[in-house]
């Protein structure tokens, strides 16, 4: 990655919309419905969002893994948006592997995908396996279908477990790592941490971070400040700040857009983020 | 057991309202989250007596 802030690079801002662990019951403001993951999507892209980080959900906001669904809301969000790059969800808590393949099975295929480098806990009795065997076949399949993989880091061990999968892998330039601060599985977060995390970080590679709940400000601002980039939205964060549910997806991204401008950092356009990313 | 005793749709609960009805786990009287849905409603092999420990600790308390 390159030097900082002081080197000017646009930050590439991502906004994760949905996700998949929690709903409108945690924030009524985040989009479940095809149509509104497109409206969210187009109001962060005009606050400076390049990349959408999409999930799918059913009718009443369960989690969806069809190729179907994800169809919906792809269509849904390029309806509603000028320019972003999709980047469709590949994780799936307890949801077999090859419902967690479809999302990727869209037409057209999505420029992007999330590409989960470990197990995870989840609850007190679920896990998200991730075995490298069901890594190799997500991104095999991601590579035939020209989608870039997002290679998401939750701690130490799935960054040892991301420079084995770049040796025996031949994922396009440059690697794109998602280094994931919070709480549980997740790596603690800290400034500090982050910057040891980059130490460990391929030569070459593009290093996004996102944080869960009241870490997000704080790491994504640390990023954009180490010249990464960051990934902001409800999925991540239901919050403002404390005690404030947030108005929308698009307040994260502008509050994230305003840091990076204060920063000396320009936010990417779409065109900018394809290039940064080897899209 | 394929769905959870204790799961019921609702639209409204205390000042919560949706639209559509949505998880509602009668023992931790709240709405659940999508994710922990998946184990209520045993989706993907997945059983409430094996995986949720609200339903867990419930049936040690009944016990």
């Amino acid at each position: 990655m390159n030097a900082g802030y002081h080197d000017g690079e646009p930050v590439v801002v991502t906004a994760a919309l949905t996700g998949g662990v929690h709903g409108k019951e945690a924030n009524p403001n985040l989009p479940e419905t095809p149509a509104e993951i497109g409206e969210a999507a187009a109001a962060c892209e005009r606050a400076g969002a390049s990349v959408v980080h999409l999930h799918a959900r059913r009718e009443n906001g369960e989690r969806a893994f069809s190729t179907d669904r994800f169809q919906q809301v792809a269509d849904a969000v390029r309806e509603a948006t000028d320019d972003v790059i999709l980047q469709h969800s590949t994780g799936g808590t307890a949801a077999p592997e090859d419902r967690r393949i479809e999302p990727i099975r869209t037409d057209p295929p999505p420029e992007m995908a999330s590409l989960d480098m470990g197990p995870l806990n989840r609850y007190d009795h679920l896990t998200s396996e991730n075995t490298r065997a069901f890594v190799d076949r997500l991104h095999d399949e991601m590579r035939e279908r020209g989608i870039k993989p997002e290679l998401e880091v939750f701690n130490d061990g799935h960054l040892n477990e991301t420079l084995a999968f770049l040796d025996r892998s031949d994922t396009t330039d440059p690697p794109y790592l998602n280094l994931v601060f919070g709480g549980g599985t997740t790596s603690p977060p800290s400034p500090r941490r982050l910057l040891t995390h980059l130490d460990d970080v391929p030569d070459g590679a593009e290093v996004n971070v996102l944080g869960f709940g009241p870490h997000q400000l704080p790491v994504t601002t640390t990023s954009m400040l180490v010249g990464g980039h960051a990934r902001v939205g409800l999925e991540d964060n239901v919050y403002y700040r404390q005690g404030e549910p947030a108005t929308s997806n698009a307040q994260l991204v502008e509050r994230t857009a305003t840091v990076a401008e204060q920063l000396g950092r320009p936010v990417a356009t779409t065109t900018e983020a394809r290039s940064i990313l080897g899209l | 057991m394929a769905e959870c005793p204790h799961l019921e749709y609702r639209e409204t609960a205390g000042e919560q309202t949706f639209e559509t009805a949505r998880a509602y786990c009668a023992v931790a009287d709240e709405f659940v989250q999508p994710m922990r849905a998946d184990i209520c409603t045993g989706r993907y092999g997945l059983a409430p007596s094996e995986d949720c420990e609200i339903y867990r600790e419930a049936a040690e308390t009944d016990q």
